[in-house]
């Protein structure tokens, strides 16, 4: 069944100088169980969609859909308190930097036992608190982290980086949510740590059965740990697939030169050989172009990439491009 | 023909602060030495805490060393004499929203290492701020701008312009491409080859990113905890490391080179 | 024909330029803005200004009413005192005295502070903490109290007011800059000019400086609506400015005993404090405002 089913979403930004379409009719499912990968660069809007499923968005911005619906439930006709209400039981979100999104001033215990939501203990009013406390242990040998009484007594400052995400992870995990949205969860870490980070998470999908959203911008990363990637650029979506049909045979220019230009992946390659790059740089927020947004640097584009191309669909490999490299494999 | 740069038995230690009367001495880096020369490519990877940034600053005169000397095309290298070093030796920082001073506009910002090492008159200064900053890629016009308008990838190319002006011969990325999207890390690495090519620049490229470092360097060295653990040629070492660290390393990133 | 502009041109102005542009956006700071320039320039020109003198008595004309008062009389616009002298003349020469004073006493305690603040910063370890703090008994003791003791040694009068003010508003400025030094050394682009070979002066003048002016602006226009408060209330308990100098708390304390007969000598002083703290502040808060909304941008 599919956990997460959105068609067409927008997202608008009231701006001084105008209505900015800061994402553009993206779509996006997940089952349950599947690990997908959203990947795009800076200036894609791959936050703000994830801030947009949340429902965490301020006034300034605007979300129209065409579906929008959790466990088939449609989330548009409910009002936004409802709408947060459904969401937030089941669906839980981790960020980039862990230490800076922990409160630096209480210890790791104190957050923890904040977590755990009141309808998960049970008895009289006295045993609540030992309850809790059992309940944030195992939370955190979920997690992996086997020495709890020393973490539990710690500030976030005194962990490393990779120890914090754990616990957000810990703390995402006390809902028991069916749906983890990781946000870039290892940027601000190094590669051994990444590692430890990303095979708990797979753990967690296998045993538990969680879905989780792993955004990133680097396609090289995320290649190992998900069923599905979708790759979105400036705001509008370009291709989904499984992973194996996006790294061999990706479909769409901008994926091809994402994987082209990616050192990982092109072991083969020469050493000091230059890379293909597309040209030019993302556009900013004020100057978009219209139609399809790669249109510019795109080695493919031609008259027609002035009108927004629509999404074919390739035996599940979804791509929106007027001129694809289906032809070439 | 005498090598660029020559390092001998560099290290670094320094008392730490917390013990007043227990003075206790922490090693950042046991004595290494290694050569480099022009055209070519040297990386440095390791974990925080490994010594590759005390490396970095022990190279370019941030830091004096504790002992060992480094020797730039037969010439010692006196500690604390930045003006010497600065000519030869230039570096490119991570974090590129705090590289730039906001205060000032590019030319300014351009302009000081010229006005504080060479003597050319201002005209000749504007116009060797111009063609370097037509080399990295930049507009002439783009002189009067003030960095917050540029983006991220543009600030990168501007320390690149900072560090290319004084014509060095040695340049240290100091985790330089770590911060930028995969398509401007690209771009960059074109560029730094092409400045390689054309200027006979040496690197000293300080990476985590095993892809980066087989596709451009020459030779690796991997440290660990301030020792050297393993270092030889580039192929040599990702196809098959001896050290078990560096095995480990590889297998965290899933790398490995098919035959 | 006249050509109209069809591309628009984007404007990147520097930043303090960018500053002025949000501070113009707020119209409360724009006011403040321009009730802090009246004060300025009634501080600086008050000699040209002034209608009758402010000093002398007029025995004739004891406690007339203000202008709309039906007795009063529009040549003393704001009416006059218990020793015949014009009350606006008096206010504008007290803003001389009021706000003028407290004006210098910021930029003096400024001086200092910013000095003793960036030794402490360039250097290390004790000799650091020695200058961050040896000043900081000073914050322990209130105001009033330190100017009550220093003048009880050295004797009553303006000019004494004014080393225990600015002794007390040293400290804030030792800290503040103590720490925006601290954190402007351990940015990239410092280390950067350092290594260019760039002396200590020319980074502090070029790299430094200028990104932490914002800060020290904005402590010292709160420092100064402390200032002025504490002039005037220094100058009501009869320590500060001595008759029959117009210094406006010094005019709130003297016309007390006629408060039930001519209020007008007690308000008007009193309004005048009040609109020049509440400028002070606005155009504070206008600053800090207009900071955060650069930094956002």
């Amino acid at each position: 069944m599919n956990l997460l089913d959105i068609r067409n979403l927008s997202i608008e930004l009231k701006t001084k100088s105008g209505v900015i379409l800061a994402v553009d009719r993206v779509s996006l499912t997940i089952k349950e169980g599947e690990v997908r990968g959203l990947v795009g660069e800076s200036g894609s809007g791959k936050s703000i969609l994830a801030q947009a499923i949340m429902g965490v968005l301020d006034d300034r911005w605007q979300v129209h859909a065409d579906r929008f619906h959790w466990r088939n439930i449609d989330l548009l006709r409910l009002t936004p308190q409802q709408q947060k209400e459904l969401i937030s039981q089941d669906v839980a979100m981790i960020f980039q930097e862990p230490m800076a999104c922990l409160d630096p001033s209480t210890t790791v215990g104190e957050q923890l036992e904040e977590a755990v939501p009141n309808c998960q203990l049970s008895g009289f009013f006295w045993q609540k608190a030992s309850q809790r406390k059992r309940a944030v242990i195992k939370l955190l040998h979920k997690v992996g982290i086997k020495n709890h009484s020393k973490c539990y007594h710690s500030f976030p400052h005194q962990l490393t980086e990779a120890f914090c995400q754990r616990v957000m992870i810990a703390i995402a995990l006390a809902k028991k949510p069916l749906l983890l949205i990781a946000d870039e969860p290892t940027a601000a870490m190094e590669t051994t740590n990444q590692g430890q980070i990303f095979r708990l998470l797979a753990s967690l999908n296998q045993l538990k059965n969680m879905s989780i959203l792993l955004i990133s911008h680097d396609l090289e990363n995320v290649t190992h740990w998900t069923n599905t990637i979708t790759v979105m650029y400036s705001g509008q979506f370009v291709e989904a697939g499984t992973t194996e049909q996006i790294f061999n045979t990706p479909y769409h220019p901008y994926t091809k030169a994402l994987l082209d230009s990616s050192p990982k992946a092109n072991i083969e390659l020469p050493v000091k050989s230059r890379l293909t790059t597309l040209p030019g740089s993302i556009p900013l927020l004020q100057h978009l172009p219209i139609g399809c947004r790669l249109g510019p640097r795109c080695p493919r584009a031609q008259k027609s990439c002035v009108q927004a191309p629509k999404t074919t669909n390739y035996h599940g490999h979804l791509v929106n491009c007027h001129y694809s490299l289906k032809e070439d494999y | 023909m005498p090598v660029l740069l020559q390092v001998s038995d560099l290290s670094k230690r320094y008392q730490d602060k917390n013990y007043w009367l227990n003075r206790k001495e922490k090693t950042a880096l046991y004595p290494l030495s290694f050569t480099l020369d022009s055209y070519q490519t040297l990386a440095i990877v390791g974990e925080i805490g490994s010594g590759k940034s005390t490396l970095a600053k022990l190279l370019v005169g941030a830091e004096k060393s504790s002992t060992g000397k480094i020797q730039l095309n037969g010439q010692l290298l006196t500690k604390g004499n930045f003006k010497q070093r600065c000519q030869h030796i230039r570096m490119i920082f991570q974090d590129s929203g705090t590289t730039l001073n906001p205060n000032l506009t590019i030319a300014q910002l351009l302009d000081e290492p010229l006005l504080l090492n060479t003597d050319l008159t201002p005209k000749e200064r504007t116009s060797l701020i111009r063609t370097t900053l037509q080399q990295v890629g930049l507009l002439a016009d783009h002189m009067n701008f003030y960095p917050h308008m540029f983006s991220g990838g543009q600030k990168q190319r501007i320390s690149l312009a900072r560090a290319i002006i004084l014509q060095p011969k040695v340049i240290i990325l100091d985790e330089a491409l770590a911060s930028l999207d995969p398509s401007l890390r690209a771009q960059m690495i074109n560029l730094l080859l092409d400045l390689q090519q054309k200027m006979g620049l040496a690197y000293v490229l300080i990476s985590h990113n095993l892809g980066i470092v087989r596709h451009f360097s020459d030779n690796i060295m991997v440290l660990n905890d301030g020792h050297v653990v393993e270092a030889g040629k580039t192929q040599a070492v990702l196809h098959q490391p001896q050290h078990k660290y560096t095995k480990k390393l590889l297998m965290s990133q899933f790398f490995q080179i098919k035959r | 024909m006249a050509r109209d502009k069809i591309y628009s041109e984007e404007e990147f102005p520097s930043p303090l330029l960018q500053l002025w542009f949000n501070f113009k956006q707020t119209n409360v700071a724009m006011l403040g803005l321009y009730g802090y320039l009246f004060f300025l320039i009634l501080a600086i020109f008050s000699p040209l200004l002034m209608p009758h003198n402010a000093i002398e008595s007029n025995l004739d004309l004891i406690l007339l009413p203000p202008s709309w008062d039906k007795l009063g009389d529009v040549s003393y616009l704001l009416g006059t005192d218990g020793l015949g002298r014009d009350i606006l003349s008096r206010l504008i020469h007290g803003a001389t005295l009021t706000f003028g004073l407290s004006f210098i006493v910021v930029v003096l305690s400024l001086i200092i502070g910013v000095l003793i603040g960036s030794l402490s910063a360039l250097t290390q370890g004790i000799k650091s903490s020695i200058f961050n703090h040896f000043l900081d008994v000073i914050l322990s003791i209130p105001t009033l109290l330190l100017a009550i003791i220093i003048v009880a040694i050295l004797g009553p009068g303006l000019s004494n007011t004014l080393w225990a003010i600015v002794m007390t508003l040293i400290p804030q400025f030792v800290h503040i800059t103590h720490n925006a030094v601290k954190e402007e050394l351990s940015k990239d682009y410092v280390l950067a000019s350092r290594l260019d070979g760039a002396s200590l002066l020319r980074i502090l003048q070029y790299s430094v400086f200028p990104n932490i002016i914002e800060k020290i602006v904005t402590q010292a226009t709160l420092a100064q609506s402390a200032a002025i408060l504490d002039i005037a209330a220094l100058g009501f308990l009869g320590l500060g400015a001595q008759s029959p100098l117009s210094e406006w708390g010094a005019m709130v304390f003297n016309g007390l005993d006629l408060f039930y007969i001519a209020p007008w000598t007690v308000y008007l002083p009193g309004l005048a404090i009040l609109f020049a703290v509440l400028t002070t502040n606005l155009v504070g808060e206008g600053l800090r405002h207009a900071v955060k909304m650069r930094k956002e941008s």
